[in-house]
């Protein structure tokens, strides 16, 4: 019997040992800092950086601590999916964009380092890893980077600092003419965009002076559909819908207006482009003889038109960074009085 | 109560199912000659993630994930106190991609095929009456290695991998406490030493169960806790590849089985995650026929 008792007491240590290994438990980590990437997957806000960082393929990169930097950390300034649907883009639809460019605008959210908000005081410069610099603008008490309202501050992560924005930060890398080049030859979206403005300005024979690199822009780029409704409404039947009929409105409407028109989409004041949140309504010099009348800032952005639109134009792809300016892509070509 | 020892040799453990429902190796034996064959289904759902720090919601990339498998699983006495035990699954694993997502990263929503093969000698090494039963002591090795040519190289597609395609080499130790009334305890601690990166890992169960003539009835609670040599998916060290990560949980399961006819009998199962990290937060069914012999 002594021996059974024995056996007995050895099977319950082995079972008390069993059960005390048998709980896996959250609490060893539960503690634990997530990375950036683990921020934006856990954050049902954040599904279609998720996505886009996915496709974008810095999903890994963001996981791990930055090799780049002796803190080991990145400062990511993260869109909201309202942000990303500002742009029609959501996990549907991301797709409309070329890869590269996807992967680069993502890296123009991310620096080196923590970039902690007690240093991102109105007019400091931060540079990105895409390379631009990023510049923050103090607004009605609200700071902004860029045009970028940041929504909320200083999340820590394992490997660096989140910033949450309201709308998504774009830079080119090049000057005016050859950002619109880039939306014109499908390296931006997949479908070809900007292609009447790029048929306009060669036509004009202003890509010289929009590609200065001494000015400083501020911008209104027309969509191609902006630009289709007027030549159509102005062509009628002699409408063919291709960059064609840019030249044709010289001949119905008297040599130069084609630069006339293009001159009023553009600042006379050429030292220093303007973001939206730099923006006021008002009445502001053109370039050409007519003035610019921007609306009220809403939601951070601002209607804009020329003294001929009988409805102003909307930003559809605000405060695109260029080397040489900022441009503001609108639906509407703005019109003098024809 | 004396135990029904030819229903029990006979039809027990036919449930090794999903690669990580439980362990294969159970605390009864089979006597000299005897065996049996299970064919086993299972299925199994996750919409959640146990990720670090936090489970999260929406599997990336596939929103939610099921796989089903379909095992083969034999035991057999070649001595009163050494059985072999096999265990081959099929596997299909179907991610919720949508379509855009599918087009955009090159992905597909389904990855399946034979999994690993595994094969475990066990050995009785000690047994002892008690008063009103029965305890067994047994120690067990074996190995699994993929038979398949199944791929875990694919990054995020190798969310919905089958398996690791590892080979695992595992010692486990065994107590089986069997009372006469039917009532029966059983806890395994063991370590399994992992190949392709996969993290070594510690493996626990208990089990306790119900076997009488007419039925047989079990819960259990079974472990995984992997060596921090492991990384957490998006975390520190984290390259896409998902064998290297540390995959610990707590699985609650239970399972039934019911004598049919002569040698043939039927199973079902449930079971769940309590807790768990870089795995899917899945619940599954599965279902069984076992013949004995």
């Amino acid at each position: 019997m002594k021996n059974i008792y024995k056996y007995t007491g050895v099977a319950l240590a082995f079972l008390g040992a069993v059960l005390n290994t048998s709980c896996e438990t959250d609490s060893a980590y539960e503690d634990e800092p997530a990375s950036i990437a683990a921020i934006a997957v856990a954050n049902p806000d954040f599904s279609t950086l998720e996505t886009a960082a996915v496709l974008g393929d810095v999903a890994l990169t963001l996981s791990n601590s930055n090799s780049n930097d002796a803190s080991g950390d990145f400062t990511v300034f993260a869109p909201t999916n309202a942000a990303f649907a500002r742009l029609g883009l959501e996990e549907a639809t991301l797709g409309v964009l070329q890869q590269p460019f996807l992967k680069s605008t993502l890296l123009y959210h991310v620096s080196n380092g923590n970039l902690l908000s007690n240093s991102t005081t109105d007019g400091v410069t931060a540079p990105s890893l895409l390379g631009p610099t990023r510049r923050f603008i103090e607004r009605d008490g609200a700071i902004y980077i860029n045009g970028s309202e940041i929504l909320a501050t200083d999340i820590s992560a394992s490997n660096g600092t989140v910033h949450v924005i309201d709308k998504v930060m774009i830079a080119s890398g090049a000057d005016v003419v050859q950002t619109a080049l880039a939306l014109n030859d499908a390296n931006v979206f997949k479908n070809p965009e900007l292609t009447f403005l790029v048929a306009a300005v060669v036509y004009a024979d202003l890509a010289g002076a929009l590609s200065n690199p001494d000015a400083s822009f501020t911008v209104f780029a027309p969509t191609d559909s902006a630009f289709k409704a007027v030549l159509e409404a102005v062509l009628g039947d002699d409408y063919t819908g291709t960059t064609d009929d840019i030249a044709k409105l010289d001949m119905v409407l008297g040599a130069g207006t084609v630069q006339a028109i293009l001159l009023n989409h553009v600042f006379a004041d050429v030292s220093e482009g303007k973001f939206t949140s730099e923006l006021n309504a008002g009445t502001y010099d053109a370039l050409g003889s007519d003035d610019i009348t921007l609306g009220t800032f809403t939601d951070g952005v601002l209607s804009v038109s020329g003294s001929g639109n009988t409805a102003p134009a909307n930003m559809v792809i605000p405060d695109v960074q260029t080397t040489n300016g900022i441009v503001h892509v609108i639906d509407q070509v703005l019109l003098p009085v024809l | 109560m004396n135990l029904n020892l030819r229903f029990l040799t006979g039809a027990l453990f036919m449930m090794p199912v999903m690669m990580l429902a439980q362990s294969p190796v159970s605390g009864f034996m089979k006597v000299k000659g005897d065996g049996s064959i299970t064919a086993s289904f299972s299925s199994e759902k996750y919409d959640e993630v146990f990720l670090v720090p936090q489970k999260v919601d929406g599997v990336p990339v596939f929103n939610e994930v099921k796989t089903i498998s379909y095992s083969l699983y034999a035991e057999y006495g070649l001595s009163d106190n050494f059985n072999l035990v096999f265990n081959l699954p099929y596997i299909k694993s179907e991610g919720q991609a949508i379509p855009e997502t599918l087009e955009n990263t090159g992905y597909e929503n389904e990855r399946k095929g034979v999994q690993d093969v595994s094969l475990y000698g066990k050995y009785r090494f000690a047994s002892k009456a008690t008063p009103n039963g029965m305890i067994d002591f047994i120690a067990a090795a074996g190995i699994e290695t993929p038979l398949g040519d199944y791929r875990v190289d694919e990054e995020l597609q190798s969310i919905i991998a089958i398996g690791n395609r590892s080979t695992n080499i595992t010692g486990l130790a065994i107590a089986s406490y069997k009372h006469n009334n039917g009532i029966f305890a059983t806890g395994q601690i063991g370590y399994s030493l992992r190949s392709n990166d996969v993290p070594n890992a510690l493996l626990s169960e208990v089990k306790l169960g119900y076997a009488a003539s007419k039925f047989y009835l079990e819960g259990y609670v079974a472990n995984q806790l992997s060596d921090d040599s492991g990384v957490d998916i998006l975390g520190e060290g984290f390259n896409g590849f998902f064998p290297a990560t540390r995959v610990n949980y707590t699985r609650l399961g239970f399972n039934a089985y019911v004598p049919v006819y002569k040698g043939l009998g039927v199973s079902g199962g449930y079971s769940n995650y309590i807790e768990g990290r870089n795995l899917g937060d899945a619940d599954g069914f599965n279902w069984g026929v076992t013949y004995s012999f």
